[in-house]
Order: C-alpha cells, then sequence, then structure tokens
C-alpha cells in the first residue's frame, strides 16, 4: 500500500471506496440493533418466560402418566456437524407423576427395548428438554415415539406422528426428498 | 526500500488499520469492558444479589443448608445448581426452576438462606457478553458469523501493537520518561496520549488481541470438526447403579455436603464454588472449583446413590496445548483473580477505548489533513512522477514523533 495508491483512487471502485468506507460503521452497528428482537425472545424462551417452546404440541398420555410436549423452535432440523441434523424438543411432566418417572425418552419409531428407548430428557420435571437426531432419510410418516420409565421398574410408551409433532421437520424430510 | 521510507510504510499501516470502521471497534472496546464488571454493575444496581451478613460471627452455609433453607420456603422450586461467587459480597446465585416451568436465577443470602430475589428478565451480564461476543448474532449452525467478526479484531489489534512498537522509536523510554504536553494544542496533547497510554498497555493490548485471535481459531476449529480436547463424553450413572424402588417413589441421593466432602477428599484443597444436582435420574452430582492453577476450574462428578467418583476434570488431565488454550478465556475476561484483577482489566479496558478514540483523533487532525492536502497538490500538476510525489509526501508528513 503507498501512500499515492491511497490518495488517488483511479478506479470508480476507489472513488466509491473513498467515499463511502466509513459508512460501513453505520451498518456494522446496525447488526446488533436488527437482532436485538430475535435475542430478548430467545432470552424469554429460555428462562421458560415463553412457555415450554416456541410450539406447544400438547398433551401426551403414556399409560398412567401423562407429559406436556413442545417444539423448542418451530423450524426445521439443525445441522450439528458430523453427528447430522438435530432436533429439540422440550417436555414438562404431569405433576401427580413427578415423584414417579425416572427417566422419559424419546425416539424416532418404535424402541425395541428400554436399553434403546432414544435420547434421554435432561433438566427438572417441571421442564426438561432432548435433542434427538433427524435422519435426513426419516419417512414422512414416521412416528414420534416417548418412553416412560418407572422408579418402580414399570416402562410405558405412546406414539404420536411426527407431522403432529414437528410440521416443519415434515416440510423439511420432504425437501430433503426432493433433493436427492 | 530505505530504511526511512519502510518505516514510514509501517506509521501507514498504523494509521490506516481498521480506520473505516472505527467506530465498531470502539463499541466493541466499551463493550467489553462493560462486560469486565458486568457482574459487579448488576451488585450496584440490584441490593438482592448482594450478601448481607446478619451479624459479625454468622456463618456461611453449606451448599445442603441452603438446598434445605430453598426447599422449605418454596417446596415445589425445583434446584439445578447452587454457585458461590468468588468474592464474598455477592448472594449465592441457585439456577431453579418453577412448577410453571419458568427458570430464573434465585439470588439466596449465603448466611441466611433466604431467597433474596430473582434475577430480572432482561439480563445485563448476558446481554453485554453477547453484545461483545458475538453482536447478538444468533448462533444457528455452529459459531454465529458476528462471533468470527467480532474476534477477527484480534488480527488488527495486534497488527496495530506491532506496527506501533515499530514506528515508536525507543519506546521504552516512554515507561520513564512520560511525556504528556497540554499546552501545545489538541494534536500533540492525543499523540502524546496515545503514545503514553500505549506503551503502558502493551501487555494488556498483546493478552487481549491473542485471546481474541483464539477465539477466532476456536470458531474455526469448532465449525471444521477439529479438536484438541482430551475430555471424553460425560459421564452416566450406570443402570444398574440406579436403585429399583418397589413403592415408586425416587431413590434416596447422597447429600450435598456429602458430595462436597467426597470430591474435596479427591481435590486436596477444593473450595467448591459450584455444585450442579444430577440433571436426570442418570445424572452426576457435580462439584467444581478452583484449584492451585487459578485460572481454570477442576470438578468431579459423583454418583449421587453410592458417592463414588465417576468422572474428573483435573488440572493434571489437560494436555499442556489445553492448559493454554483453556487458560485464554479467563486471561480475556479477567475473571480470575476477583475484584481487583477484574478492576485491573476495567481501567486497561477504558485505556484501550481511549486509544481508539485517540488514534482516530490524530487521524483526522493529521493524516486526513495530509491526505487532502497532497490530494489537492496531486490534482493541480498535470502529471507528477510518482517519486516526486512521494517525495513530497514525506516531507509534509509530519513525522510520528512530532504528532
Amino acid at each position: 500500500m503507498s501512500k499515492a495508491a491511497a490518495v488517488q483512487p483511479s478506479s470508480a471502485l476507489g472513488r466509491w471506496w473513498l467515499k463511502w468506507r466509513f459508512h460501513i460503521n453505520i451498518l456494522l452497528l446496525l447488526v446488533p440493533l436488527a437482532f436485538m428482537p430475535k435475542y430478548f425472545a430467545d432470552a424469554s424462551l429460555f428462562r421458560g418466560d415463553s412457555g415450554l417452546g416456541e410450539r406447544e404440541i400438547g398433551t401426551v398420555q403414556v399409560g398412567p402418566w401423562s407429559l406436556q410436549l413442545a417444539e423448542l423452535r418451530n423450524e426445521a432440523p439443525r445441522p450439528d456437524g458430523p453427528a447430522g441434523y438435530m432436533k429439540s424438543f422440550n417436555a414438562a411432566l404431569c405433576k401427580t407423576c413427578i415423584d414417579e418417572v425416572k427417566a422419559t425418552y424419546l425416539r424416532i419409531g418404535k424402541p425395541r427395548s428400554l436399553r434403546a428407548a432414544g435420547v434421554i430428557f435432561f433438566g427438572t420435571p417441571y421442564r426438561m428438554g432432548a435433542t434427538l437426531p433427524i435422519p435426513e432419510r426419516t419417512k414422512a410418516d414416521a412416528e414420534l415415539w416417548i418412553t416412560l420409565e418407572g422408579w418402580d421398574g414399570s416402562m410405558h410408551q405412546a406414539s404420536i406422528p411426527l407431522s403432529e409433532a414437528s410440521p416443519a421437520t415434515i416440510a423439511w424430510l420432504a425437501q430433503q426428498g426432493g433433493k436427492r | 526500500m530505505s530504511k526511512k521510507s519502510r518505516s514510514k510504510l509501517w506509521f501507514l499501516v498504523h494509521s490506516w488499520l481498521t480506520l473505516p470502521i472505527w467506530f465498531f471497534v470502539l463499541i466493541v472496546c466499551v463493550t467489553g469492558t462493560l462486560a469486565v464488571v458486568s457482574q459487579e454493575i448488576v451488585w450496584l444496581a440490584t441490593p438482592e444479589a448482594r450478601a448481607t451478613q446478619p451479624s459479625d460471627d454468622a456463618p456461611l452455609l453449606t451448599y445442603e443448608q441452603v438446598l434445605t433453607a430453598i426447599h422449605k420456603a418454596e417446596p415445589a422450586l425445583a434446584v439445578q445448581s447452587i454457585s458461590r461467587p468468588d468474592e464474598s459480597h455477592f448472594a449465592l446465585v441457585a439456577s431453579v426452576v418453577y412448577s410453571d416451568g419458568r427458570s430464573p436465577s434465585l439470588y439466596i443470602n449465603p448466611y441466611t438462606g433466604a431467597i433474596q430475589g430473582e434475577s430480572p428478565s432482561f439480563n445485563f451480564q448476558q446481554f453485554t457478553r453477547a453484545l461483545h461476543g458475538w453482536w447478538l448474532v444468533p448462533f444457528t449452525n455452529g459459531y454465529s458469523w458476528g462471533w468470527y467478526l467480532v474476534s477477527f479484531l484480534g488480527l488488527p489489534l495486534l497488527g496495530s501493537l506491532i506496527t506501533g512498537l515499530v514506528v515508536y522509536k525507543k519506546f521504552w523510554k516512554g515507561f520513564f520518561k512520560p511525556n504528556l504536553r497540554f499546552n501545545h494544542g489538541a494534536r500533540i496533547f492525543w499523540g502524546d496520549f496515545h503514545r503514553l497510554c500505549g506503551v503502558w498497555s502493551i501487555w494488556f493490548i498483546a493478552v487481549i488481541s491473542i485471546t481474541g485471535l483464539w477465539f477466532l481459531i476456536q470458531a474455526f476449529m469448532f465449525d471444521n470438526q477439529i479438536s484438541i480436547s482430551t475430555t471424553g463424553n460425560p459421564p452416566v450413572v450406570a443402570r444398574a447403579d440406579v436403585p429399583i424402588m418397589p413403592d415408586g417413589t425416587p431413590a434416596p441421593q447422597i447429600s450435598l455436603d456429602q458430595a462436597v466432602k467426597i470430591a474435596a477428599e479427591k481435590i486436596p484443597g477444593l473450595e467448591a464454588s459450584f455444585v450442579s444436582l444430577p440433571s436426570n435420574a442418570y445424572g452426576h452430582i457435580e462439584v467444581g472449583g478452583p484449584g492451585w492453577y487459578p485460572l481454570l476450574f477442576q470438578t468431579a462428578d459423583i454418583n449421587p446413590y453410592n458417592g463414588v467418583i465417576e468422572g474428573s476434570r483435573m488440572i493434571a488431565d489437560r494436555s499442556g496445548l489445553e492448559l493454554v488454550t483453556e487458560s485464554m478465556r479467563p486471561l480475556h475476561t479477567g475473571d480470575f483473580g476477583g475484584l481487583w484483577v477484574k478492576l485491573i482489566w476495567f481501567f486497561f479496558g477504558l485505556v484501550l477505548s481511549m486509544m481508539v478514540l485517540s488514534g482516530l483523533l490524530i487521524w483526522t487532525k493529521r493524516t486526513a489533513l495530509a491526505t487532502a492536502n497532497a490530494l489537492k497538490r496531486s490534482n493541480k500538476p498535470a502529471r507528477v512522477p510518482v517519486n516526486t510525489q512521494t517525495v513530497t509526501a514525506r516531507s509534509t508528513q509530519p513525522e510520528e514523533a512530532n504528532v
């Protein structure tokens, strides 16, 4: 970089740059301003102030117990490096079953045993989350299976259609199918 | 290239580095400075966040006593973790979930266990960190591009330090002969100010820029699945270790104080600064705190049913490379030695912000003028050979020492 080059922009691009370069500051400052509503919406979502998740799925009866299920985000699965695509769900156990349920699991397709019940929920019975891998070849009519394990060793299962659990995932799967 | 023109080139590089984005750089410096003392600002603004001792000899409660006190006041509350900030004037912070699913943090008096208040929905600490750290750009797929944007500034910052030291001849003299001329006009004053602040914050600018660049490398490595981590998968409690309860009620667990005691046996000198409760029936109680090396935490995972330590992360478990890379964040934030270290980081953060500002003032008063002059001159003659131009520019350009 020489002084002469900085002083005498010969090209149109150079002149344009000389005239507008300080306006980059304004563009850069607009970035956090533009993302601020999203930031506060996310802060409220993670603090539980705006409900269990972005989209409530409803109450699912699992044997003698029940739980409320929600999509953390009402959107397609997110890529997570080599682990593939992930979809986060939140759940809350019914008030009466909090002390009876030992663990809650989520899986696409019916689990063959308790050991293959899927991903386990982390958190408190009032608000817990699980992140479920969604293979790209998942069928559109797949079912989401919920397994509850009791402290007494009992196990109860229920399922809901994936299309009911996450329409955004179904839409995404349809798109994946189109690509292949 | 002659020695003189080489140093002039360095000087130009120094003058123009990040100039078009000076205001962005300034705001990143200011928000970083605020983030260093954000916990203290919350302490000042929120009486509930303070730890008031009811009497001079009132002892601190143990974690189990605190947990009991919380459950006595709010039986339905689920507690996820309790942490004890490393300065005694802060209240304990308990991360909890209410039965309606709201999950704020609670400020707990460390002497009485009283719930003093709930963290406000606007979290000043998190907000300043998010603004400074990733410019509020959300993380959707790996690191956010705001993170890259901010951490990239480490490069020009390091460049400014190096070129600044190259052009400031015999800069070490500035330590002992501080020169701050007040009555020679604004340009002289800001020039002196810029150099004086510069020499005294060499170490700080080096620390901030190198750790900032590490954040850039870290994001790049994560997003490209490059890992240097020696941590394995987090341990889970074996199915056989979780008792089956014929009456259908939750299995009894060891107390938090027992867990702390077990951890202290494994980690000599551990002052448990946080305890996390199991995050499900197959989770561990995690106890952690700083060890002999103040920058890093050591943690132990304790099986809540039988009290066995089933995982731990000690200083000695880290590879040499990890010791360095894991030290980067505390070095950047100044959060490793209590209030005084934070105040030093805060002070030099202000100085660095002022460096950006004074640099800009000097630029507007000198480089912009010189540039305008040079432009005027070069427009007059039809076509001046490049050589002549350079000479002209050099002769009218004030030398750095005269600024």
